[in-house]
């Protein structure tokens, strides 16, 4: 017996809407991705991705999403990703654009790729900022990130969030 | 592992949406953009204009995703051609063409197509992904071009804008990976808005729905563009042979007041 193989697509949602943030939810990307792939491939193409197509991670502030597929197919997956332009949700048509930051075969290695990409946003962060009480709660986050144990790794990505946000 | 390049950045009066777009590409992991200008005969004759300089445009370049280098600005001209004399101005050296990096056109019907491949000293040649293609590209041209490391550039934004053109540019894009085979292509965006622009991944997997293999869609993003920039860096060098570079500006301005004077002083001594 084998495995089933999978991918996953860690995405980062980019938009210019101040709005967009509140209205980020797992639904509204699952069922926007399912559009555009039926739009791409048709009924065909999205029957092949619905088999375990599912959202596995979503981060609203900064805006990264983590979608999953069958290995097979996920280049049916990958090539409807640039076609999206804008999410809807609750009625409301939000112009966005998925930047794919890496695709792997596990949750592990898209986390380790996702917290080396986050501290290095941080450092950017850190290059521009301007008051000193910023600089101090970015270098605190810099120097909390680390690949660490599950439970722990939650709650101090939260934190470099927050610190994200002051910024 | 080059860069990833895009060279299609259009050029607008506005700096400011200009100044996002090369953001937008920074952000994105482009190391290095191209702005474009577009000469078209059909409007009305235009004026070579200087291309804007990146100190210009930015105080301090943003830097690239991922790596600590800041990003390159590029200048290209683009002609809209549809008549053989329309060239010509490759060849005079007037006074703005030189500050032009890549030279590219765009050939509007079979004929200036062929002669685009052969005889022109351009570095691009554009496939128009608007409309069906209104001539058959043929295989001696392609061949030719290919031997001369021309490249030819599909550009990726109106698929994504409307579906009757993303029919358009796949099936244009198709018909031509038949006669090239995936050999010398080059994928760019031509985006008017930030959020038209993708990653260079996403922009490599593209070339998968165009008939690009996995490798050939990679570098089509990335070693492909590098090719075409030493290609218009070795017009300008006469094939690398010679070389000139600006001298830096600090020593110039001292030298521009003292230049009568310092000749005497070494001779006191």
């Amino acid at each position: 017996m084998v495995r089933f193989k999978n991918r996953y697509f860690l995405c980062e949602i980019i938009s210019d809407d101040s709005r967009f943030q509140q209205c980020l939810d797992e639904r509204a990307v699952h069922n926007t991705v399912k559009n555009v792939i039926a739009r791409m491939h048709g009924d065909f193409g999205l029957a092949c991705c619905s088999i375990a197509f599912s959202v596995k991670y979503l981060n609203a502030y900064t805006g990264i999403v983590l979608l999953c597929c069958r290995k097979d197919f996920h280049r049916l997956l990958w090539s409807s990703l640039p076609f999206i332009t804008y999410l809807e949700s609750r009625n409301q048509r939000y112009p966005c654009s998925f930047n794919t930051l890496h695709v792997g075969a596990t949750i592990r290695t898209c986390q380790k790729f996702l917290i080396h990409y986050n501290s290095n946003q941080l450092l950017a962060l850190l290059r521009n900022c301007t008051s000193e009480a910023d600089r101090q709660a970015i270098q605190e986050s810099v120097q909390s990130c680390m690949f660490v144990e599950e439970e722990q790794f939650h709650s101090k990505d939260e934190e470099s969030d927050d610190s994200m946000q002051m910024a | 592992m080059a860069g990833f390049v895009d060279l299609n950045i259009p050029h607008s009066l506005e700096k400011e949406s200009l100044r996002k777009l090369v953001e937008a590409a920074a952000h994105l992991g482009y190391s290095t953009v191209a702005i474009n200008y577009v000469i078209d005969y059909e409007e009305k004759k235009k004026e070579v204009v200087k291309p804007i300089s990146s100190s210009e445009l930015f105080t301090s370049l943003p830097m690239v995703q991922g790596k600590s280098k800041p990003i390159k600005i590029l200048s290209r001209l683009t002609l809209v051609v549809s008549d053989p004399s329309h060239c010509n101005i490759l060849r005079a050296t007037s006074t703005n063409i030189k500050f032009y990096d890549i030279f590219a056109v765009f050939p509007k019907n079979g004929k200036l197509f062929h002669v685009a491949c052969t005889t022109l000293d351009v570095d691009l040649v554009c496939i128009n992904v608007t409309e069906k293609l209104p001539f058959y590209i043929k295989r001696p041209s392609v061949n030719v071009a290919i031997d001369r490391g021309i490249y030819f550039e599909l550009v990726y934004v109106p698929a994504i804008k409307d579906s009757t053109m993303r029919r358009y540019t796949i099936s244009n894009a198709l018909s031509l990976m038949q006669i090239c085979r995936g050999k010398n292509i080059v994928l760019s965006s031509a985006a008017e808005k930030p959020l038209q622009m993708r990653g260079p991944y996403d922009v490599a997997n593209l070339g998968w729905l165009f008939g690009l293999s996995e490798s050939n869609a990679k570098a089509a993003v990335s070693t492909n563009g590098r090719a075409v920039l030493l290609h218009g860096e070795a017009r300008k060098t006469a094939c690398g042979v010679v070389h000139t570079v600006k001298k830096p500006r600090t020593p110039d301005e001292d030298d521009s007041t003292p230049a009568t004077k310092r000749p005497k002083w070494h001779c006191d001594e």
